[in-house]
């Protein structure tokens, strides 16, 4: 393979998973099945009335970064005439993300557990998993998990490609379905007609996790903990340059800034991801941890990973890595983006240096967006523009030839 | 039916049929790599390269029925579809007949083009280098008006191949040249 | 009223569906359509002959 350009934050298999109230409750026990249902106890079998109750009630939504509605999609591929399938996502490509991978290697059997009753509820016959490609420790773990079950559906495994867009879902499905592992135009969704035409349940291994949470334990359990209006929690990933990722479960409505560690506290952050936005430190500090919360600032909780960079870091010098490096990442298929991406990180080196124009960013994010078999280029375009709509006097700073945070170096 | 109206109909037919296909699949040789056109626009090709095989398809017919209703030579019917056991010519007719068969072929799948995979029509209308160089190894072979007293055909024939071996000449230099790594993929 | 749909991993910027119906799609920078607007009646027939046209089958009339 040609030499890639890095990420800026290194894809990491190490992770401190922190115990937590409800999925990351007895960790001590060890990811084994016989310490997983000695704590749990065994899975019942629940008919579709039942899981799509629960789901309602718990409002669970995807864990994904898209948020949708889990009792939606459940009822939709419940409605297909032809034999569902379920997917689990673990393929986490995004590199500032650990929370899937620290539940493959300390809850592995909850996010099986979901996945199955799920399948059964639905009269599916297969689950689909698919581990991360760079990520040999999780992988291997979610591998040993499931050769301790015997499960009334089928487990297939499968490994997903080093790419950031590899974990998108239709691209998961390309990969489940022997095509190259990369996104794909969908013409009706894959909850209608995925995988070989089947109604396709597929989502983020953090979701099925829940899942198996609500089945195991009952609503009033997920309800204890979280808001009467967002209950339950949601995990989330906390990177810091030379930090071990933290792995955190957080209950929806605590404090943002009671989940940060306190010596990262006071700097910009990146929130979302490669795909999210910036945060400024007064703004992180008023925050949280809810969807609606999030939204109402301008932001969008997602897969719950924030990057902090330090007071040190220039958050528009680490913007133009990113975007180099998604621009890298790309599928190299769709021509908006092939074009847009590489024009779009040479007119953020612009901004770097002072010669990058607002006006350029915006036709270009206009071009990109919208235009590609999925949502890669509009979530590259969001970070950007970001920087404009939070971080504006560090985008002026660097307009008059200087920076914030360190005397700038001459180009390269 | 005597005389050889029948036969000098089926030798014409044949000539413009080679130059009819020549013209077909230069136009495809060329249409490949999608350069933006300069002065015919990429519809008007397309439909010229569309027209010109149907019109092709026309002669294809006109002398497949002279050959089979010409008494002069034994042609049946089935050898215009069998490209193997006819009694004249065996080699030569069976390629003509080769020919034929994957011109029927690539026809019928352009036509159900919107209707098939695009690999599954790609994959067949690759076809159309072989039925041409059938097309082309059958007239040499039994191509009456090749050989003396005039031998008129030779120049549009010399003429057809230097046609097909300049467009995919030009094809492979612009392929090789073109290999880029960004920007837009033609 | 439809919609014309690109399958962006399958165009190659031909060009073709522009023009044959310029009235909706114009090309960006680097070739590729930008579909601007719905399919109206009186456009009907030259979108379904942009779709035929498409050499890689990218274009789809939906709706």
């Amino acid at each position: 393979m040609t030499t890639r350009t890095p990420s800026p934050v290194p894809m990491r298999d190490d992770v401190h998973v922190h115990p937590g109230p409800a999925l990351l409750s007895g960790l001590a026990g060890g990811p084994s099945l016989t310490a997983h249902r000695s704590q749990y106890g065994a899975l019942p079998r629940l008919d579709l009335p039942a899981l799509m109750d629960l789901a309602r009630a718990a409002g669970l939504r995807g864990r994904g970064g898209a948020g949708f509605p889990f009792a939606i999609k459940l009822s939709t591929v419940a409605e297909g005439k032809r034999r569902p399938v379920v997917v689990v996502n673990l393929s986490e490509g995004e590199p500032a993300s650990s929370k899937d991978s620290a539940l493959a290697q300390a809850r592995p059997h909850l996010i099986l557990d979901g996945a199955v009753v799920a399948a059964v509820a639905l009269g599916a016959r297969d689950v689909y998993v698919v581990l991360p490609g760079d990520r040999p420790l999780a992988a291997q773990r979610m591998t040993k998990a499931m050769a301790e079950r015997k499960d009334p559906v089928r487990l297939h495994r499968s490994i997903a490609d080093s790419r950031f867009v590899a974990g998108q879902a239709r691209a998961v499905i390309e990969l489940l379905s022997g095509r190259p592992n990369l996104p794909a135009t969908t013409w009706v969704p894959d909850a209608v007609s995925g995988l070989d035409g089947r109604p396709t349940l597929l989502s983020n291994a953090e979701t099925w996790a829940h899942v198996g949470y609500l089945a195991l334990r009952g609503e009033a359990a997920y309800r204890s903990n979280g808001t009467p209006d967002e209950p339950g929690t949601t995990l989330m990933t906390i990177t810091a340059p030379g930090m071990v990722p933290q792995v955190r479960e957080v209950a929806y409505g605590t404090r943002l800034r009671d989940v940060l560690p306190s010596s990262l506290h006071g700097a910009p952050a990146l929130v979302g991801g490669f795909h999210g936005s910036w945060a400024t430190w007064p703004t992180l500090a008023s925050a949280k941890v809810s969807v609606g919360g999030f939204r109402s600032l301008g932001l969008a909780l997602g897969a719950g990973i924030i990057h902090l960079p330090g007071r040190d870091a220039c958050p528009l010098e680490f913007t133009s890595r990113v975007v180099d490096y998604l621009a890298d990442q790309s599928a190299k298929r769709c021509g908006p983006c092939l074009n847009g991406l590489p024009a779009l990180a040479d007119a953020v080196r612009g901004l770097l240096v002072g010669s990058g124009r607002q006006a350029r960013i915006e036709v270009l994010a206009g071009m990109v967006e919208r235009r590609g078999a999925c949502a890669h280029p509009d979530g590259t375009v969001r970070l950007v523009r970001s920087l404009f709509t939070m971080l504006p006097e560090e985008v002026a700073a660097h307009a008059t030839g200087g920076c914030m945070h360190r005397p700038l170096r001459v180009a390269s | 039916m005597d005389g050889p109206a029948l036969w000098y109909l089926n030798r014409s037919t044949g000539v413009v049929l080679l130059v009819l296909l020549t013209l077909s699949v230069v136009l495809g040789i060329l249409a490949i790599g999608g350069r933006p056109a300069r002065r015919v626009p990429r519809f008007a090709a397309q439909s010229l390269h569309r027209n010109i095989a149907l019109l092709s398809v026309l002669a294809l017919a006109v002398h497949v029925v002279t050959a089979v209703l010409d008494t002069f030579v034994d042609i049946r019917w089935w050898n215009a579809l069998v490209p193997a056991g006819a009694a004249y010519e065996p080699l030569w007719l069976g390629l003509g007949t080769l020919s034929l068969d994957l011109i029927l072929v690539i026809v019928a799948t352009s036509l159900l083009r919107t209707r098939l995979r695009h690999r599954t029509w790609r994959i067949v209308h690759v076809g159309s280098y072989l039925a041409w160089v059938a097309a082309l190894v059958h007239t040499l072979g039994i191509g009456t008006d090749l050989k003396e007293p005039t031998g008129w055909a030779v120049i549009p024939t010399a003429c057809c191949v230097l046609a097909v071996a300049a467009a995919t000449a030009y094809r492979l230099i612009r392929l090789t040249i073109d290999r880029e790594p960004a920007g837009s993929h033609a | 009223m439809s919609t014309l749909r690109v399958d962006w991993p399958v165009c190659q910027a031909r060009g073709l569906c522009h023009e044959l119906l310029p009235e909706i799609i114009e090309l960006d920078e680097w070739g590729y359509p930008l579909v601007n607007g719905e399919v109206t009646d009186e456009l009907l027939a030259d979108a379904r002959a942009a779709v035929r046209a498409c050499p890689r089958l990218a274009l789809r009339l939906v709706g």
